[in-house]
């Protein structure tokens, strides 16, 4: 399992997929936050502005992570890679389980790395600037873990989606369009059935943990509090990844 | 023991496609044994059931006397090259053995020395993408090779190559069954591959129509007289009146049938003048053709070797009782 776990790595670093996702990270965090604090006024960075911000962020960031899972394993079909990954490693099940594990790490890493990008760059403006800004939002160390957790499961939930259906575009947009799209729309119209969908129940866990800082214990508008929101994320992840290993094992490669 | 045993293979996609009907072979160690037929033969799928990648709805199929997923280090034993396009267009060659190697336990030095014999080593820092389809077949083959495996599995090797790589090949192959190891190699050229290999299985419709030692197999396909005249619309006409199955070359006839002395009387007799009349052997390709063109109605398997000869190309043969009617293709 660690020379495959090696293997699935090497996939990661030998092509410009993660530096692609590396520079989309860059540029939905750096490149907004760096204009924000150039450009607007002090009061407003040192009131509520930053913290808005910082919401709209965690949730475009594990967009990005979710795509990348898709691609990573859609991309195995579309380029008939995985013949040969089976080939050498014919317990199928085993090289779903490290592709899953492998891309969740690799999303909590990038999700690490934004969080450490908006400090960072927090840190940078505000001496430019000359103000005091609390670049955690209010945020809790146990907000960052969970946000940073849902991340990978996220990415891995891109991965299991693409093992399910295979075909890379459509994947990609039918994913995009319900994320972004359906999933909003049966929330605001049924908000009772909209908020347990599962890109809803991802951002309880990750947008309302900036924007609602530090309140484990409040309920969020669809009824869930955070540790449930983080459990029923658990519970989609697990389903949709041991869809996706059964699937595999029955699956023929042609 | 054989190295590759199948037992009454098939494979069904949905309802209508039998890829695969009811194949039994054996391959025994050190051989290199043609997997041949026509496109939609069923040659893939069956090089990819024996690899795991295709699950049999019916039949048994074991490699090194076990199932390939339940081998240790299977890369390591067995090396496949099923399709030159399995790369990754934005990695390159040397990346891209190295994926296989690193997941496969494989030292990565191996990487260079595969890239080496199959003459890659100068594009091996090239992305996939730029590789023409030649380079491609040499990168797939070097996958295969990079175990050092005992059984190579082969599918449309040649595909992409150009004569001196074919040559090399050819060679190359030898070589590995030379040194005890064991070749399966699919093809739909059948004139590259009866320089190539010991034995054949020929796949018709997804049924096993013919195997054995190939000298075997083509030594005992019925004779073709060769037979050149001016006037060949007649003989023609005469010999098809007599019974003979007759095919038009460029500037001759192939007349099945008949020994040449029965066609030269029968000439002689319609006052036909000949310029030629010659008995050949057919080829693999002569054999292949008779063997696909009585197939639809005879569905016998032909086995020579050790076995006694069947009725290889004998069209009038009538069909096997033992042979369910085929359902669809």
């Amino acid at each position: 399992m660690i020379a495959l776990a090696r293997s699935e790595f090497l996939k990661l670093r030998s092509t410009r997929t993660a530096l692609v996702l590396f520079l989309v990270v860059l540029l939905l965090v750096i490149v907004p936050l760096a204009l924000l604090l150039a450009f607007v006024p002090k009061e407003w960075l040192e009131q509520d502005g930053i913290t808005s911000f910082l919401s709209t962020a965690s949730t475009l960031v594990p967009l990005a992570l979710l795509v990348f899972g898709i691609l990573g394993m859609t991309g195995e079909y579309r380029h008939g890679t995985i013949t040969y990954s089976y080939l050498v490693t014919p317990r199928r099940w085993q090289v779903m389980v490290m592709k899953l594990a492998v891309y969740a790490a690799v999303g909590m890493v990038m999700m690490l790395l934004a969080v450490g990008l908006v400090y960072a760059t927090i840190g940078i403006g505000g001496l430019v600037r000359g103000v005091t800004i609390d670049a955690s939002g209010g945020a809790t160390a146990g907000d960052y873990a969970r946000q940073i957790a849902v991340a990978g499961l996220i990415t891995a939930f891109g991965v299991a989606l693409g093992a399910l259906v295979r075909l890379q575009a459509v994947t990609v947009a039918a994913t995009l369009i319900w994320a972004l799209i359906a999933e909003p729309l049966v929330a605001a119209l049924k908000p009772a059935v909209g908020n347990w969908l599962p890109f809803q129940v991802f951002n309880q866990v990750t947008v309302s943990s900036v924007s609602q800082p530090g309140a484990d214990s409040l309920a969020t508008v669809s009824g869930l509090d955070r540790p449930q929101a983080f459990l029923v994320s658990l519970a989609y992840i697990a389903v949709v990844a041991v869809a996706a290993v059964f699937i595999s094992l029955r699956r023929d490669v042609t | 023991m054989a190295v590759i045993e199948a037992e009454h293979l098939s494979k069904r996609f949905g309802k209508r496609v039998l890829a695969v009907d009811d194949v039994t072979f054996a391959i025994e160690p050190g051989t290199i044994t043609g997997v041949l037929g026509p496109n939609g033969a069923g040659k893939t799928t069956t090089l990819r059931m024996i690899l795991d990648l295709v699950r049999p709805t019916a039949g048994t199929v074991r490699i090194l006397g076990s199932r390939y997923r339940e081998l240790r280090a299977p890369a390591q034993r067995v090396g496949a090259l099923l399709d030159s396009s399995g790369f990754h267009p934005g990695r390159t060659g040397r990346n891209a053995l190295r994926v296989h190697a690193t997941g496969a336990g494989i030292a990565g030095g191996r990487v260079d020395e595969v890239l080496e014999l199959v003459e890659l080593a100068d594009a091996a820092d090239r992305r996939v993408k730029g590789y023409s389809t030649g380079m491609k077949q040499r990168l797939a083959l070097a996958t295969a090779l990079l175990g050092d495996p005992e059984v190579l599995i082969l599918d449309e090797p040649a595909n992409g190559l150009d004569p001196e790589g074919m040559r090399w090949l050819r060679t190359f192959l030898r070589g590995r069954a030379a040194e005890g190891r064991t070749v399966l190699v699919s093809s739909h050229v059948l004139a590259e591959v009866e320089q190539t290999v010991d034995d054949v299985l020929i796949l018709s419709d997804g049924r096993l129509v013919a195997q054995g030692p190939i000298s075997a197999l083509t030594a005992s396909a019925q004779p073709v007289v060769r037979v050149r005249s001016p006037r060949a619309q007649e003989l023609e006409a005469a010999l098809r009146q007599n019974g003979a199955g007759v095919n038009r070359l460029h500037d001759a006839l192939a007349v099945r049938g008949p020994s040449a002395a029965q066609v030269g009387d029968l000439a002689h007799a319609c006052g036909v003048p000949l310029h030629e009349l010659l008995t050949e052997q057919p080829s693999l390709e002569d054999l292949f053709l008779q063997i696909a063109g009585t197939r639809r109605d005879d569905a016998a398997t032909v086995t020579l070797g050790d076995a006694a000869p069947g009725p290889a190309a004998d069209s009038s043969a009538g069909p096997a009782a033992s042979d369910p009617p085929r359902e669809d293709t």
